[in-house]
C-alpha cells in the first residue's frame, strides 16, 4: 500500500473514530497504536511513553495551563458582566450601542479568557435577554453573541495560537501580535453587521433609552481597568521580549487570580478550589491532546504519509491561491467536527512545509487559519457556541441561533478574503513591533 | 461492582487533588523564576525543569479525575443519531477501545519507568533531577485512568449511568 493511500485510510478511520464519542484524545491515540501494529508491528509501541512524555516536555507548553487557569479565574468572577456594563455606560448616546456593547465586551472578555465558550455563557448571559429586551430579534442577538465568542481565540492571548505557535515552530509573541488587528477587523465586521440588520428590519437604529451620570459612568472603572491592564501588560511583556509566553501567562494567571480576590473578593476556599479545579480540568483535557496528537504526527510520520501528501500536494500544478482555498475548505470541514486544538495539531505538521513552499507567511497563515477555526466553533454539527448560546437561551429555537449565527459566518469569510488581499492587516503589527520577521 | 466504582471515583478524586497542587506548584515556581531573573538578576536553575516536570505530571496523573467529570472532550455524533440500544454498545466499543489504548502505553510505561530506575537516569540540566520520579507520573495515571475506564464501563453496564451521559431526550450535541 503507497504512503498516500495509507494517509487517506488514516484520514477515513480516524474521522469515524473521533465521530463514535470517544475522547478525542484517546481517539488520536487508539489510531495511532492501531496503525503503528498494522504496519510496522508490536516492536514500533516500544516509543509510545517516550513520545507521549516527549510530546508534553516543554517549556513553552507551560504558557497553555496557566493561560487556562487565567481565563478560569477571570470568567469565574462577575468581570464579564462589568465588562458588558461599562461599555453600556459609556456608549449609551451612540446609536445602536447595544449591540456595539455586546459585541465589544465579547472581543475583551475573550481576550481575558482565551475561551469561545467561556465568553458566549458570560456576555450571552446578561447581553441576550437585554438585546432583546430593547427590541432586538432573538436571532440577531443569539447570532451576534456566537459570533463574538468565537473571537476567544484569535484576540490574543489565544491558546489555539500557542499550539499554532508550537506545531509550527513560529513565535508565538509575532502570532499574538498578528491576531490583534484581524480581531479587530472582524468585531467591526459583526458590528457593522448587526447594526445594518436591525436598520434594515425596524428602519432606524435602536437607541438606548437609559441615560447614565458621569459618575455612573466612573464608578464602574475601577472594576474592570485592572483586567484591561492585566491583558495589556501580557501582550507588552511578551511582543517587548521582558518575558516569555510561559512566564507572561504565569504571572498573568497569578495576577488575575489576585485581582479576582481583590476586585471580586472571591476569598472562599471552595470558590478558589472551583478556579483551580476548572484550570486543570480544561488543562489536562488540551495537554492530553496534544500529547496523543503527537504521536498522531510520528505514526504518520513513520509511515512516510506526511512526507508523501506535502509531495503530492507541492506536485500539483495549481495557482497557490487556489491551493490556499483548498486548504481552507479542508480546514473548514475538520473544524465543524473537530476542537481546533485537535485540527491544528494534526494538520499543521503537514501544512506547514506545503505553504511555505507555495511562499506564504506561517504567521499570516497561523491567522487566517484561527478565522477558520473560528468558523467552525458557530457551525454545525459541533459548533460548540450555538449549544452555549441555546444553554442560556433556552427559549431560542437551535435553528434559530444558527440563522442568526449564518451572517456572521459570512462576516467571519469576508474577514478571510479581507486578510487574503490584504495580508498587511494581520502581518504589519507584528513587523511593526518585533521587525521583519524571517 | 457498586464499591469498585466509589473505590476508584475517590482514588481519581485524591489524583485530581494532587494534579491541581502540582499545576499550583508549577505556578509558583515560574512567578518565581520571573522574580529572581527579571527583578534580582539571579540566575535560575531548577524552576524551568520543575514548572515544566510539575504539569506534565498534573496532566497525567488528573486524567482519571478528568474522565470521571467527563472533562475530556469528545464528538458525540454517532451516539446522538443511535438509538439508546446502539448506544449502549457504542459506549462499551468506545470505552473499551480507549481502555485498551491506555493499557498499552501502560505496559510501555512501566518498562521505560523500571529503566530509568535501575539506570538511574538523570536530565542533562545543572538541577539534574533523577528521571524515575517524574517518569512516574505516566504509568500511575495510565494505572488508574484503566481503572476509571472499567469503572465508567461497569456503571452504564449496571444502568447507573447513561451512556456517554446523554439521557434520553439530551440535544446537547457536544460537551468541552
Amino acid at each position: 500500500m503507497s504512503p498516500l493511500a495509507i494517509g487517506i485510510l488514516i484520514g477515513a478511520v480516524s474521522i469515524v473514530v473521533l465521530g463514535s464519542g470517544i475522547p478525542v484524545a484517546f481517539g488520536l491515540g487508539l489510531v495511532s497504536v492501531a496503525f503503528l501494529v498494522i504496519f510496522e508491528g508490536f516492536d514500533s509501541l516500544s516509543v509510545l511513553a517516550d513520545t507521549l512524555f516527549a510530546g508534553l516536555n516543554d517549556f513553552t507548553l507551560v504558557s497553555i495551563p496557566m493561560f487556562v487557569l487565567m481565563g478560569a479565574a477571570v470568567a469565574s468572577s462577575r468581570a464579564g458582566s462589568d465588562l458588558y456594563e461599562a461599555l453600556a455606560r459609556w456608549l449609551y448616546r451612540v446609536p445602536g450601542s447595544l449591540v456595539v456593547s455586546n459585541i465589544g465586551a465579547c472581543a475583551l472578555f475573550a481576550a481575558l479568557t482565551g475561551s469561545s465558550p467561556a465568553t458566549c455563557a458570560a456576555i450571552g448571559r446578561m447581553g441576550i435577554p437585554e438585546l432583546r429586551r430593547r427590541g432586538y430579534d432573538a436571532d440577531l442577538a443569539t447570532g451576534a453573541i456566537a459570533a463574538g465568542g468565537t473571537l476567544g481565540i484569535l484576540i490574543p492571548p489565544s491558546v489555539t495560537m500557542i499550539l499554532y505557535g508550537i506545531a509550527s515552530e513560529t513565535s508565538i509573541g509575532r502570532l499574538f501580535l498578528a491576531g490583534v488587528f484581524p480581531g479587530l477587523m472582524l468585531a467591526g465586521l459583526f458590528i457593522l453587521w448587526a447594526l445594518y440588520l436591525s436598520w434594515k428590519r425596524k428602519g432606524r437604529l435602536i437607541a438606548d433609552t437609559t441615560v447614565y451620570s458621569l459618575r455612573e459612568r466612573l464608578e464602574i472603572l475601577p472594576r474592570v481597568l485592572p483586567f484591561i491592564v492585566l491583558i495589556v501588560g501580557v501582550v507588552i511583556a511578551l511582543y517587548g521580549g521582558i518575558a516569555t509566553p510561559s512566564e507572561a501567562a504565569a504571572v498573568g494567571a497569578a495576577l488575575a487570580l489576585i485581582l479576582v480576590m481583590v476586585v471580586y473578593g472571591v476569598w472562599r476556599a471552595r470558590d478558589l478550589w472551583q478556579i483551580l479545579r476548572d484550570g486543570m480540568r480544561e488543562s489536562v483535557m488540551i495537554l492530553m491532546i496534544i500529547a496523543t496528537s503527537i504521536l498522531f504526527g510520528y505514526m504518520l510520520s513513520l509511515l512516510f504519509v506526511t512526507q508523501s501528501v506535502a509531495e503530492w500536494i507541492g506536485g500539483l500544478d495549481v495557482n497557490r491561491w487556489v491551493l490556499m482555498l483548498w486548504i481552507n475548505v479542508l480546514l473548514l470541514v475538520a473544524g465543524c467536527f473537530l476542537p481546533p486544538a485537535a485540527v491544528i495539531l494534526m494538520t499543521t505538521p503537514i501544512l506547514i512545509p506545503i505553504i511555505t513552499k507555495a511562499g506564504f507567511d506561517p504567521i499570516w497563515f497561523g491567522v487566517l487559519l484561527t478565522v477558520n477555526m473560528e468558523l467552525g466553533l458557530i457551525t454545525p454539527p459541533v459548533g460548540l457556541n450555538l449549544y452555549v448560546i441555546n444553554g442560556i437561551a433556552p427559549d431560542v429555537p437551535l435553528t434559530q441561533v444558527l440563522k442568526g449565527a449564518i451572517p456572521f459566518m459570512g462576516c467571519m469569510i469576508v474577514g478571510m478574503a479581507l486578510l487574503c488581499l490584504f495580508p498587511e492587516i494581520a502581518t504589519w503589527l507584528p513587523d511593526a513591533l518585533m521587525g521583519p520577521g524571517s | 461492582m457498586q464499591k469498585y466504582v466509589s473505590v476508584v471515583s475517590a482514588i481519581s478524586r485524591f489524583l485530581g487533588v494532587v494534579s491541581v497542587a502540582l499545576m499550583v506548584a508549577a505556578l509558583l515556581s515560574v512567578c518565581h523564576m520571573v522574580v529572581m531573573r527579571g527583578i534580582l538578576g539571579q540566575a535560575v536553575i531548577w524552576q524551568t525543569e520543575f514548572a515544566t516536570f510539575a504539569l506534565v505530571s498534573a496532566t497525567f496523573l488528573g486524567c482519571p479525575y478528568v474522565l470521571m467529570v467527563r472533562g475530556h472532550v469528545n464528538v458525540e455524533l454517532l451516539p446522538l443519531k443511535a438509538g439508546l440500544s446502539a448506544r449502549r454498545v457504542l459506549a462499551f466499543v468506545t470505552a473499551g477501545a480507549a481502555l485498551l489504548f491506555c493499557v498499552a502505553v501502560l505496559v510501555n510505561a512501566v518498562e521505560w519507568w523500571w529503566e530509568a530506575f535501575e539506570g538511574g537516569w538523570t536530565t542533562d540540566s545543572i538541577w539534574r533531577p533523577r528521571l524515575w520520579i517524574y517518569y512516574l507520573s505516566l504509568p500511575v495515571g495510565m494505572f488508574f485512568l484503566s481503572l476509571q475506564y472499567i469503572a465508567e464501563i461497569g456503571e452504564v453496564a449496571t444502568g447507573r449511568a447513561p451512556p456517554f451521559g446523554i439521557l434520553h431526550d439530551d440535544k446537547t450535541e457536544s460537551r468541552s
